[in-house]
């Protein structure tokens, strides 16, 4: 049956049965428009960790603000605004501390200390603010030095002395005041800088509010994205691992004790010039108040996790509630148990959450979508048509049988060495003329997968995992290109390529190959053909201006890619769409696509030239019929990745494959199998050089090498290829 | 009321009834290779069952009764259509169930007796004789309502329609024993007990009086065929097909399952098979992947070879398997004599002999 292309570009001739009930039109209707797959990639983002804080921060304030008519009002709100702030330099200092997994219970005595150096050096010495702020900050620093001393260098453990220091500390604090209380209160400084940084506001927001802001901005920065803050969570993540690999544990621990101590001294400051009192009761507690901040925000206790996203909601949550409650008039006492019974509920749900999230989304992630094609073209030996089983390929004799694993691909050089990629992430090389001595001719990583020459004999290699690469005769490997350009529509990041599949190279030195799915590794090939969605793409390398774009989106796993006679369109194959299209990308007809080939009966896989004008195709798989009906119900495939394990899952059948030729007008011409799945089982590329055809299959263990009757015995890809290429351009000249 | 809620609670969760877990294959029911190596005797057109009367073993291919001889196979009867049970009466003949739907008692004594009916019901699935207490014939019917060739169809459409009969060859009367069976498929007398394979439960039912059956095995992971007396108590139990987790998953999907049933060929549904990996239409299981050449064993199978050895108190003590790298599959009848078992391998029509002494000697340490 001659297959013509379409005239619309997205889909079936109109003429198809398609054999659809109704029920299989309201799903394809239903799952084409309803992005399911956005929900498991939401959640699966990093900043959805702080998605219950946020929750719990939203109910509290929207709780509040029913209960108190008042308390989003301006005063109110700038009033919250300065304890938040002063509160808000402490967590920080607490959150790096726990993010590098300790902890210090000495900042309450700390906070104390260092308000009370503040108001020692502003209303007894009289010191002008910029010198007393700085040293306020060095004493602070120093306390928090003796704690990063003790426990970064003297391995000493972080809650043990942290409590010491907290007795000492208010000990310390305690003679202090005792000595001079009353010389502070009577001593009041006439600074109007002073009384700015405590009451002042610039646009409506306090002080306190700005640097808190500019401090915390930086904290985000340094913890995400400089190396000093990579190291903190590393440390946090796994002290030993850390040391191992190089990192200077013991002084980033010790410092990271002392930016606690340097944020409770900010801290101090502002809360000195807000109160200018050095009571009693200064800090006590306050260590309480500010590890309920911090966990309530999702910071671990064990270190590792957290941000200043995370310190400042949880900042907020605490200082809300405490405010809150006191404007309802509720004693103390009843403050405190409400305050624990909130940091109980949120902590139990928190951790619920971070420990199952990667399972939810694990459940969530995959997402199937309706696929739904008409019956495949029988392929009974004895229906007569082109797909009839036959057993045209059991005369290929294996070259590497038992050496060489996982060759996707094989092509050959114009010397005729055959190369193939291995699954260790080898380029291996068999030497012509018996292909009996076989070498590693580059190691690259990934899965190597297709590969193609260009006009200076470079091999252009497409690796699954890492992106398109290139290998020089001289072995050198070069990396081309692994990123495109970021789709806005998926929420996935994918910018980066994560199954580069096959590419062809056009005569003016454009590089197109396909990306399989973005939504899955290389390992998960299977999930992505459980979804069966659009999650693949056609990408552009420029070779003269070194650029890549993304050309077509939202194909169905796209595999094989090869250059059209015309040279200004590119045949490729969709694997689980069960498809091959053109695109044209120059020309009168740029930017359309056609469909070549549909409803085949098997999965194409990689597509070459033939030595007859016409192409060579494998289908690295067979349909069937169980497989094609649970295409139509994705709910049905969704509870069935979600309840069976992996292993027992309906998978697609690449046990068995075969070679076709047709051509560029959609005509099948010939089919090739190996009946009994002997000698090759699986087929996922073949390649036409001198007169035999070289069978390569990713999950075989030799490559297959067939004389093909009647083929022109000197013909060769890339040399007719690049000899073309030149009697073009001479001619156009 | 509570059975209902619970059984709601348990489809939501995924546990209880509604797990898709099947038993694993350890202890006495560890695999090995015994059926897959087994002696071949020969390879029939279309063998269905065997029977013995103590010192000759005779096995039922197609419409003949064939016995075994040491130099071949010999006919010994012919009957006009298809047998799908046969036994040995002692004292002399056979009892045939013809098509699923007659008995018929050909040779000895009571040779011309037939039954097509017990109680107004007509046989439609006959597939097991096994003569009981006083020389009663005990039978299986697997299906009222599809016949016996057609047992995917009644396992893919959770048929529960099985009978167990008696009948007496001197009076010519029938009995029913138990209806109501996830299909029926094989009948035992253990001592003073009468055993039968439900199959689609997998498990082997005692049969009390007043129809009152009780699960005599645990949750096997085969579906249970027919079953045979052993020598020093308890009995050999064929399973003709194995549970996988991806079938029981289609088994609790009534929408794919009604549309499988309907619009594809039985030969390529999701179900166990008698054989398997003939062609690319068959369902494939991503553990059945070929990897560089090799295909695993353990691989969950769309089909198997399997006997188990039950003692007389119905636990498993040993047992014999071909699995998914064998051709041996689809087990479905059974006899001991003289110190062999012999087995059906209907998958691929071949007829097997175990030295039985031999393999307890290596399996029972």
């Amino acid at each position: 049956m001659i297959h013509t292309a379409s005239q619309t570009p997205s889909g079936i001739p109109p003429k198809a049965v398609l054999h659809e009930t109704f029920e299989d039109k309201l799903n394809r209707w239903r799952f084409t428009y309803w992005p399911d797959h956005m929900l498991g990639e939401l959640l699966a983002k990093r900043w959805m960790e702080t998605a219950i804080p946020v929750a719990v921060l939203l109910l509290v304030a929207l709780a509040l603000s029913q209960i108190l008519p008042n308390f989003f009002g301006p005063t109110n709100l700038a009033d919250t605004g300065r304890q938040a702030g002063e509160i808000g330099f402490i967590v920080l200092g607490m959150a790096l501390v726990m993010i590098v997994g300790g902890i210090d219970l000495s900042v309450g005595s700390m906070f104390a200390l260092t308000n009370f150096c503040a108001l020692y050096c502003m209303h007894l010495l009289k010191l002008p603010v910029a010198a007393a702020v700085t040293i306020t900050v060095i004493f602070g620093a120093l306390l928090g030095a003796v704690n990063g001393v003790l426990i970064g260098y003297f391995r000493l453990r972080a809650f043990l002395t942290t409590l010491i220091t907290l007795i000492v500390y208010r000990a310390w604090y305690d003679i202090l005041t005792t000595e001079y209380a009353t010389a502070i209160a009577g001593g009041m400084p006439d600074s109007a800088t002073w009384d700015f940084v405590g009451a002042g506001a610039w646009m409506g927001v306090p002080t306190v509010v700005w640097i808190y802001a500019a401090v915390a901005i930086f904290g985000h920065i340094f913890i995400t994205r400089l190396r000093a803050g990579w190291h903190i969570t590393a440390i946090g993540g796994s002290r030993r691992s850390a040391y191992n690999t190089g990192i200077a544990v013991r002084k980033t621990v010790a410092s990271c004790y002392v930016a606690s101590g340097v944020l409770t001294a900010l801290g101090g400051v502002f809360f000195a010039s807000r109160l200018s009192t050095a009571g009693g009761d200064i800090g006590v507690g306050l260590e309480v108040t500010v590890l309920t901040a911090a966990v309530l925000g999702g910071i671990s206790l064990g270190g590792g996790k957290g941000s200043v996203a995370k310190a400042l909601v949880g900042t907020l949550i605490v200082l809300l509630i405490v405010n809150g409650l006191t404007s309802t008039g509720l004693d103390g006492g009843y403050n405190r148990m409400v305050l624990a019974a909130i940091l109980l509920l949120a902590a139990v749900v928190d951790i619920r959450w971070l420990k199952n999230k990667h399972r939810i989304v694990n459940k969530v992630y995959v997402s199937p979508t309706y696929h739904g094609m008409p019956p495949a073209p029988s392929c009974d030996p004895q229906s007569g048509t082109q797909w009839a089983l036959n057993d045209k390929l059991r005369p290929a004799l294996p070259i590497g049988l038992g050496r060489i694993e996982g060759p996707e691909d094989v092509i050959l050089d114009h010397k005729d060495n055959l190369y193939a990629g291995s699954r260790h992430g080898d380029i291996i090389r068999f030497l012509a003329p018996d292909y009996q001595e076989m070498e590693i001719f580059a190691h690259i990583g990934g899965t190597p997968l297709g590969m193609a020459f260009d006009k200076q004999d470079n091999l252009y290699v497409c690796v699954g995992g890492m992106g398109l690469y290139m290998v020089t005769p001289d072995r050198e490997v070069v990396k081309i290109t692994d990123e495109t350009n970021r789709n806005f529509k998926s929420i996935n990041d994918d910018s980066r390529l994560r199954l580069a599949d096959d590419l062809d190279i056009t005569d003016d030195g454009l590089i197109f190959f396909s990306e399989a799915t973005v939504r899955y590794e290389m390992h998960e090939w299977a999930t992505d053909g459980l979804e069966a969605r659009g999650n693949g793409r056609i990408i552009c390398y420029n070779t003269n201006t070194k650029k890549t774009h993304t050309v077509i989106d939202d194909l169905i796993f796209p595999n094989g890619v090869c250059i059209a006679s015309d040279g200004q369109s590119f045949l490729f194959a969709e694997t689980w769409g069960c498809t091959v299209k053109r695109h044209w990308f120059q020309g009168p007809k740029a930017g359309t696509t056609e469909i070549v080939l549909e409803n085949l009966p098997g999965f194409p896989d990689n597509i070459n030239n033939s030595s007859d004008g016409h192409y060579w195709m494998s289908l690295v798989g067979m349909r069937c019929p169980a497989m094609d009906l649970a295409w139509k119900m994705p709910s049905f495939r969704r509870r069935m990745a979600k309840q069976v394990p992996r292993d027992e899952w309906l998978f697609p059948n690449i046990n068995t494959g075969c070679v076709l030729k047709f051509s560029e007008s959609g005509e099948v011409l010939e089919t090739m199998w190996d009946l009994g799945g002997e000698n090759h089982p699986m087929i996922t590329s073949m390649r036409e050089h001198r007169g035999h055809l070289y069978l390569g299959g990713i999950m075989n263990n030799r490559i297959g090498r067939l004389k093909l009757e009647g083929a022109d015995p000197n013909w060769s890809q890339y040399e007719w290829r690049w000899a073309k290429a030149a009697k073009n351009s001479k001619g156009s000249a | 009321m509570i059975t209902a809620i619970t059984e709601w609670i348990d489809r939501q969760l995924g546990r209880g009834s509604a797990s898709i877990t099947v038993p694993v294959f350890d202890g006495a029911l560890k695999s090995n290779r015994y059926i897959e190596d087994a002696r071949v005797l020969a390879t029939l057109d279309a063998p269905e069952d065997l029977a013995t009367d103590g010192s000759a073993v005779f096995v039922a291919d197609g419409s003949k009764v064939m016995q075994v001889l040491p130099e071949g196979l010999l006919e010994v009867l012919q009957v006009q259509g298809t047998i799908t049970a046969l036994a040995c009466i002692p004292g002399g003949g056979w009892a045939l169930g013809i098509d699923g739907q007659e008995v018929r008692i050909e040779g000895g004594p009571h040779h011309g007796r037939h039954w097509r009916a017990i109680g107004g019901q007509p046989f439609c699935a006959v597939n097991a004789i096994a003569i009981g207490a006083n020389g009663l014939l005990m039978v299986t019917d697997g299906s009222t309502e599809l016949e016996y060739g057609q047992w995917k169809r009644d396992l893919m459409s959770l048929g529960k329609t099985g009978r167990v009969f008696e009948l007496d060859p001197q009076s010519g009367d029938g009995r029913l024993l138990a209806e109501n069976l996830h299909y029926a498929f094989g009948v035992c007398s253990v001592g003073p007990h009468l055993w039968v394979s439900e199959s689609w439960k997998h498990h082997v039912l005692d049969v009390g009086a007043g129809a009152r059956c009780t699960p005599i095995t645990d949750d096997l992971p085969g579906y249970p065929s027919r079953i045979v007396p052993a020598t020093g108590g308890g009995a050999w139990l064929t399973c003709f097909i194995l549970r996988t987790q991806l079938v029981e998953f289609v088994l609790r999907e009534p929408t794919y399952r009604k549309r499988m049933i309907a619009e594809i060929d039985p030969a390529y549904w999701i179900a166990p098979a008698l054989n398997s990996g003939n062609t690319f239409l068959e369902p494939m299981q991503g553990a059945q992947l070929k990897m560089m050449g090799v295909v695993k064993p353990w691989a969950p199978p769309r089909s198997y070879g399997l006997v188990v050895r039950l003692d007389a108190q119905g636990l498993v003590r040993y047992s014999l398997h071909s699995r998914f790298d064998g051709k041996n599959h689809g087990i479905c009848a059974a006899a001991e004599c003289g110190g062999y078992l012999y087995v059906i391998a209907k998958g691929s029509r071949r007829l097997l002999m175990i030295d039985i002494a031999q393999t307890e000697k290596e399996l029972i340490q």
